[in-house]
């Protein structure tokens, strides 16, 4: 799954058209990971050559534990700056004041289905964007299959997971994301709104589906406008 | 070097995690004294074409060429280099049958241009396309460095010897542990978040992962010599044609190389090979020539001869019917000082990959010489090293973790064994000397000659195919 996110984040980035007065990508990027767990998706942002820094929050103390032990066996994630870890809701994260220091990619994966409340999280996430930036996440629709999926399979049948994990009512449909940031201003401007389905498939692991956002995982991403 | 055999002794017992900690307790204290290792994107060990092919392939692409990479050898890579101007009248016994796959590559990773072009025989068989180019090995080498000191950034230890490998060591700010640590003869340490074993069938980078390497001796050595022909092909200049024939003892091949000159690999027992390297230069001429022209029985009898090989083989040869044209053109003399010999084997390593270890070349896999196919098979290996690499970088994974390294492996394994199963079973077939099999040889051989499945799975891979 992770190699897929920088595959998708990097299409964002390269495929969709930007305004005249911003012809270039920017040299480094900042990243923002929310619920980053034990980090995989923030070590391996922090490892690419044109990132300049990524802030990894988790509001659980103990997978932030196993994130910062892990990181200890790359000396290229100890270099300072490069990624730092925070105990920290996104609630919880301060705004910053100035343009230049917010996030160039604010990361979202496997978290909204888990979410109460999402529209109110979304709303607290969406201030930390740069113009320009992106808002990149990854879930799962609310469909027959991803119920089946979900939670007959992987906690009934499987046990792959616990009981317990998915409530299938959380679920957010790609469309429903899509109708949310449409009706937003200042977001997803000259079709900067972008989704990519993909399915797991056994023995080769996560693979690229079109048309998969409709009834399964995907990916959804949506740009600040400059 | 009493580190570097405490090693091998340990990982012989892979499945002792108890011992194993324990001496690396104690090589931590010893070496507490010691500077801190620098650290390394990838370090080589071996200098040969796979490993100077990779670390080419990783300074040439643009995705990678931001790691930080080493070299280490034992050789003195500089003092082996085939120098600028060397004359055409002499050539390296150590020859390879490029693939234009393989050239193919090095044109992508910018070192073709390099290459002593003189030096270099493409051939073609009885097509108009090239199948293959004979190349002297420095002349590979010698390209590859030419390349690689163009590109720059490479940290070159050579030549120096690995003193031992061990794996590093965790303080509360660095963790190590799973760090290949290699120290240098010179005292230098170096850390290696990949570590590339290009460092041939006895690969001491193999035996440090614990990667266990099977297969078997064919009790058959490759006897191998420069030799000058009477012309420079029945095809001229500029159509040259490679001979194999198979005998009983295994295959004896004559290779093309530029002007009158040909590369001889004579595969045969350890003790023919022992006759054939005691005689005397025209004896040995007329041996490989009887080895093209004369009966099996013939050629029993003339290796049973301390000398006199000349005078045998004339007279034997006025009683033995030849097509010349369907031969190569007779042997005049042999480059002094080029005869030599090494057994041949088969190995294949369980495993390409371990944490922070990739194997590549003859450190991964030793092959039966009848089709020219070892070398080829290490540049593949190097090429798709690089590819599967470079997926890592894009993706931010860490290059040495066992998922990043997984394509590598995958890709290599299976093409790699295949090749090598072929190679043996082709052997097989024509060293068996009696029973029927032996009436089924000559059609197996006829079979393989008259582009059958054989021939074209070998064209295929010679082209670049999977």
């Amino acid at each position: 799954m992770n190699p897929l996110r920088h595959t998708f984040i990097n299409r964002c980035q390269t495929t969709t058209p930007r305004p005249k007065e911003y012809p270039a990508l920017p040299d480094k990027l900042r990243y923002l990971d929310i619920g980053c767990g034990g980090g995989i998706f923030a070590e391996s942002a922090a490892r690419l050559p044109n990132t300049l820094s990524v802030t990894a929050i988790d509001p659980t103390p103990e997978v932030l534990k196993i994130a910062e032990g892990h990181r200890r066996r790359d000396p290229k994630l100890i270099e300072e700056g490069r990624l730092t870890y925070l105990n920290t809701s996104i609630e919880g994260l301060p705004v910053p004041s100035q343009e230049t220091e917010k996030y160039d990619i604010v990361t979202l994966f496997e978290v909204l289905e888990h979410v109460n409340a999402p529209r109110p999280f979304l709303e607290s996430i969406l201030p930390h964007v740069k113009p320009g930036g992106w808002l990149v996440l990854s879930t799962i629709a609310r469909t027959w299959t991803s119920w089946v999926v979900t939670n007959v399979m992987a906690e009934d049948v499987l046990g792959i997971v616990p009981k317990g994990t998915h409530e299938w009512r959380k679920y957010v449909n790609e469309q429903e994301l899509r109708d949310w940031f449409g009706k937003r201003e200042g977001w997803g401007g000259v079709g900067a709104v972008k989704a990519m389905g993909v399915v797991y498939v056994p023995a080769l692991g996560w693979k690229e589906v079109p048309g998969g956002e409709g009834w399964g995982n995907y990916f959804f991403a949506v740009r600040k406008d400059f | 070097m009493p580190p570097r055999l405490r090693l091998i002794a340990l990982r012989q017992f892979p499945t002792r995690p108890a011992l194993q900690f324990r001496i690396q307790l104690q090589r931590r204290f010893t070496s507490s004294s010691a500077a801190p290792p620098e650290i390394y994107d990838v370090a080589c060990v071996g200098g040969g074409p796979a490993g100077l092919s990779l670390l080419t392939g990783l300074r040439n692409s643009k995705i990678t060429s931001g790691l930080k990479v080493a070299l280490i050898e034992g050789q003195d890579l500089h003092k082996n280099r085939l120098p600028k101007h060397a004359s055409l009248d002499g050539f390296s016994n150590r020859c390879s049958s490029l693939t234009p796959a393989s050239v193919k590559n090095l044109e992508e990773i910018g070192a073709w241009s390099h290459a002593s072009r003189p030096r270099i025989q493409p051939y073609q068989e009885m097509q108009p396309t090239t199948i293959a180019y004979m190349i002297e090995n420095t002349n590979i080498t010698t390209t590859l460095l030419s390349r690689l000191s163009e590109l720059g950034g490479v940290d070159i230890f050579s030549p120096q010897k690995v003193d031992s490998i061990s794996l590093g060591t965790e303080t509360p700010s660095l963790d190590l542990s799973s760090w290949p640590i290699i120290a240098l003869s010179s005292g230098k340490t170096l850390a290696a978040r990949l570590l590339v074993g290009a460092d041939g069938a006895n690969s001491p980078v193999r035996t440090f992962a614990g990667i266990p390497s099977r297969g078997f001796d064919y009790n058959r050595h490759g006897v191998v010599a420069s030799l000058k022909l009477s012309g420079p092909g029945w095809g001229g200049p500029d159509h040259k044609i490679a001979y194999q024939r198979f005998l009983p003892t295994g295959p004896i091949a004559m290779l093309p190389l530029p002007g009158n000159s040909a590369s001889l690999v004579w595969s045969t027992t350890p003790e023919r090979a022992a006759v054939l390297k005691s005689l005397p230069e025209h004896d040995f001429v007329a041996m490989v020539n009887a080895g093209f022209r004369l009966s099996v029985t013939d050629l029993e009898h003339l290796h049973t001869m301390p000398s006199g090989q000349v005078e045998e083989v004339a007279w034997r040869e006025k009683a033995t019917p030849i097509d010349a044209r369907s031969i190569p053109q007779p042997v005049t003399a042999v480059q002094s000082g080029t005869v030599a010999s090494f057994p041949l084997k088969l190995r294949h390593a369980d495993t390409y990959t371990g944490e922070r270890v990739a194997l590549v070349g003859d450190a991964a896999h030793t092959i039966h010489p009848l089709a020219g196919q070892g070398l080829n098979q290490g540049q593949g290996d190097a090429a798709a090293l690089v590819s599967t690499i470079e997926q890592a970088v894009l993706t931010g994974q860490d290059i040495g973790s066992v998922l990043a390294l997984e394509g590598y492996n995958s890709e290599r394994y299976a093409a790699n064994n295949a090749m090598l199963g072929v190679c043996d079973k082709l052997h097989r077939l024509y060293s068996v000397e009696s029973g029927p099999v032996v009436g089924l040889r000559s059609w197996g051989l006829k079979a393989v000659d008259a582009m059958g499945p054989l021939k074209g799975f070998f064209m295929s891979r010679a082209a670049g195919g999977a």
